[in-house]
């Protein structure tokens, strides 16, 4: 028996809020007669932290304090539209819903500080919560007052609202193909998976992953970090431990338990080293793209290459359970060649399993 | 201070962490009904009979429901798009996978609706189940779905398309052509939170639904549609979720709660049990992928032929999307200039597939990339190079003919190669993700590039 290490990697791309667009995120904001703010947001926050995100962005869109802005994502009586948490379009879609909402405001803010200062709007800025004129710092009055003289000098309500809408991708279904395009940005990411793998027991342990995400701006690292780490998690399961239906194609003995399922857990935790690269999007709230569903794409193609290069076969049939390292490793499968042709896991393709060789899905234009 | 960028804490993290935020199982109103649902035993069935009498005469009971009481009974997400509906809320004729929803109660306690869920009188006639998606179409393979065993409905195919380039030419004048099969397997969500739904009808009339959906507005609409309400007879309470991972953009609880709290007039609760959360709900599709690559002995990839089946399991859900995004992204990080790929949504009787971090594209990523290793394992080449060489450059078209704006391969790919001390060629090490010149831009991208300028 032996015990031997592999590397492997992957690069991947993900696409921010694909759903072929129109999908809207609305966004509302008032000011309360002090300056500060409730946002209301139909995005829900399932734990990667949206409330917080949104919250930072309304903060630096309208120049106030981060502990001003309260976020109310609770109900659909109170929150505009939003389509849902998914596609990875939380960040970048919601945010720009709460963003454009934030500039609206930020707008009537300056119209009215402008009135209280008598100074021209386009010569006024507002920072830590506080309207400043541009070059005359000593200038300047409170967001609360601005408020306040709102509310109770010039009977108005501070609000302002956005909707974060693109229009709807077609695709020509002859060719695949879209005249604009179907996502709002798209994220990359890089993982190399270190392992050791046991050809005796199959097992495969995961000792240290380096993980590399563009995410355009990461508007709160230790919430990009949580996501890497997190995902990181969700793709070892992916890779090495998880299968509803452990005998697939079977539906028999499926897991109906915590104590019947193998997902991961600490002890599976490897040494994690995470980088986070800024390419900013074009469109994005301060320039982000996304994190939330790539973060568990990489590991599983970095880890089965890691494992083929500890012991020289290949995964594809995931995840990498140790029977299947074992049975792998006694098969020790080579590729058919025939002519140019270089042919891996003829066994498990259309073309011997179905009855008719595969031509009812291979021969669609035939 | 600005707050983008910084490292603030969560927003809601104290109370997640103290135990005080409020799920919806933590929800208290008074004199809440406890539902139980009656379940498919049978992966495929006809139904024979199904008679709801004698529980609802049980002690406790105050409601049950059937697909009867259902106003839309069956409904579909993509019917705004003009794709018919194809799932019951509650089963009407058949059954199409184990754990399928056929009936519902409301009573006193959870043991008193388990009690008359039992007392349910149903009879069966058991069919011929398909698991395997590769014999989907197979002559004999067992009828299981209205729209025979394949989703129908991309245009005028019953399976997503995509042609880009000239792939016979690519595959002619490859040095080596790779071929391999990727099955990716299905896996659950798994969140803390088991799916649960609380619903009160108020004296207004008016129903409070508290909601772990992971998309208020989305479900909103599922309920209104199966109620044949206006969204001001509905109010979503929600938020904030223990956990969804993209199985609770599925609306899986609301609408049955939101019919038994009409029936009953008195709030009720269904949370479902564990068991039911790893069996009866929707898991990560499982995926086959097969791909053939068209590869020069130096390691360009001048095409691309892929044949994806998607296991949708009994119900179409989201399936069509998932495999469209699929379809999208089948060429990964890198430009490949000439593509065929077509993709099956497929049904089995297993529970309907759904949502899950990465929708559509996990699985073709695990394809793709360990794909691209075995094509650098064939011709002798090193993996990062390999990949560097056609990587997505500025101005490249992706595979459904986007013109790429600002590609991050390399930048992530030379990072990741930096970190762990891999050795590159200078040539490599010096790469960029600007646009191809000189020895990055060989015959077959040049006509990539013409392609971009058509459309710029």
């Amino acid at each position: 028996m032996a015990k031997h290490r592999g590397r492997g990697f992957a690069t991947i791309e993900y696409p921010t809020g694909m759903n072929q667009n129109g999908d809207p995120s609305q966004a509302w904001i008032k000011l309360k007669p002090d300056g500060r703010v409730d946002v209301f947001s139909g995005t829900v926050d399932i734990g990667q932290g949206s409330k917080t995100v949104h919250t930072q962005i309304v903060a630096d869109a309208l120049g106030v304090p981060y502990d001003w802005v309260t976020m109310d994502n609770t109900n659909t009586d109170s929150s505009a539209v939003c389509t849902g948490t998914f596609a990875s379009r939380g960040t970048f879609i919601g945010g720009n819903a709460v963003r454009l909402a934030a500039e609206r405001v930020r707008e009537r803010i300056l119209d009215i500080a402008s009135k209280e200062l008598e100074i021209d709007p386009s010569d006024l800025d507002i920072a830590d919560g506080e309207v400043i004129v541009r070059g005359a710092p000593q200038k300047r009055i409170n967001v609360a007052d601005v408020a306040g003289a709102a509310t109770y000098n010039y009977g108005e309500l501070i609000s302002g609202s956005s909707t974060a809408l693109k229009p709807f991708a077609e695709v020509d279904d002859a060719t695949g193909q879209v005249e604009i395009e179907p996502h709002s940005a798209i994220s990359y990411a890089a993982c190399v998976a270190e392992v050791e793998v046991d050809d005796e027991t199959g097992e495969v342990v995961v000792e240290r992953m380096v993980q590399v995400y563009d995410v355009g701006r990461a508007i709160n690292p230790t919430l990009v970090e949580g996501q890497i780490e997190g995902g990181a998690m969700m793709g070892l399961g992916l890779a090495l431990l998880e299968n509803s239906y452990p005998y697939y194609p079977s539906v028999e003995h499926r897991g109906a338990q915590f104590g019947a399922y193998l997902g991961p857990a600490l002890r599976d935790l490897p040494e994690l080293d995470n980088v986070i690269i800024e390419n900013a999007s074009e469109d994005g709230p301060f320039g982000a793209k996304a994190i939330g569903e790539m973060a568990n794409n990489a590991q599983p193609p970095a880890i089965a290459n890691a494992i083929y290069d500890a012991v020289g076969v290949w995964i594809t049939e995931m995840p990498a359970t140790p029977d299947r390292v074992l049975i792998a490793l006694a098969e020790k499968r080579e590729p058919r060649r025939d002519g140019k042709r270089v042919i891996f896991d003829e066994h498990l393709s259309v073309r011997t399993i179905s009855a008719d060789g595969g031509a009812s899905f291979l021969g669609v234009d035939a | 201070m600005k707050a983008v960028g910084a490292r603030l804490p969560r927003y809601d993290g104290v109370g997640h962490v103290t135990g005080r935020t409020q799920y919806v199982d933590d929800v208290r109103v008074g004199r809440n009904l406890w539902v139980k649902a009656l379940r498919s035993p049978h992966h495929h069935a006809s139904i024979t009979s199904l008679d709801t009498g004698k529980a609802e005469q049980m002690k406790g009971v105050h409601a049950v429901v059937t697909h009867l009481d259902v106003p839309k009974n069956v409904y579909g997400h993509l019917e705004g798009l003009g794709v018919p509906a194809d799932e019951p809320l509650l089963a009407e004729g058949d059954v199409r996978y184990k754990g399928q929803p056929i009936a519902a109660v409301a009573a006193e306690s959870e043991a008193a609706a388990m009690a008359a869920v039992e007392a349910i009188e149903i009879r069966y006639e058991e069919r011929p189940a398909l698991f395997d998606i590769r014999q989907a179409l197979d002559p004999d393979a067992p009828q299981i779905h209205q729209w025979g065993n394949v989703y129908p409905h991309y245009g005028p195919y019953n399976h997503r398309r995509v042609r880009k380039g000239d792939i016979d030419r690519a595959f002619d004048d490859a040095d080596v052509i790779v071929e391999g099969v990727y099955r990716p397997q299905a896996i659950e969500q798994m969140p803390m939170e088991t799916q649960v739904a609380l619903v009160v009808p108020e004296a207004s009339g008016r129903l409070t639904i508290y909601s772990c959906t992971q998309a208020m507005y989305f479900s909103m609409g599922v309920v209104a549609a199966h109620l044949q309400v206006p969204l001001n007879k509905l109010k979503f309470v929600g938020g904030t979720v223990g956990g969804g991972f993209g199985g609770k953009v599925d609306t899986a609880s609301e609408t049955i709660c939101a019919l038994l709290a009409l029936k009953s007039r008195r709030p009720v609760k269904w949370r479902w049990t564990r068991e039911e959360e790893f069996l009866a709900s929707s898991t990560r599709a499982p995926w086959h992928i097969e791909l053939a690559d068209a590869v020069t002995k130096d390691g360009w990839i001048l095409g691309r032929r892929t044949l994806t089946l998607h296991d949708s399991g009994a119900y179409a859900r989201f399936s069509p999307y998932g495999l469209t995004k699929h379809a999208f992204h089948h060429s990964g990080a890198y430009t490949i200039p000439n593509l065929r790929f077509d993709g099956f949504v497929a049904f089995t009787n297993r529970v309907p597939t759904t949502a899950m971090r990465g929708f559509g594209v996990t699985s073709v990523s695990f394809a793709v990339e360990t794909h691209l290793n075995r094509i650098a394992e064939v011709l002798g080449l090193d993996p990062w190079e390999l990949r560097l060489k056609n990587a997505n450059r500025i101005g490249d078209t992706s595979g459904n003919g986007v013109v790429l704006k600002d590609p991050s391969t390399v930048p992530v790919t030379l990072a990741a190669a930096d970190r762990v001390g891999t050795e590159l060629s200078a040539s490599f090490r010096a790469m960029t993700p600007e646009p191809r010149t000189g020895d990055l831009l060989p015959a077959h991208l040049v006509a990539q590039q013409s392609l971009n300028g058509e459309r710029a």
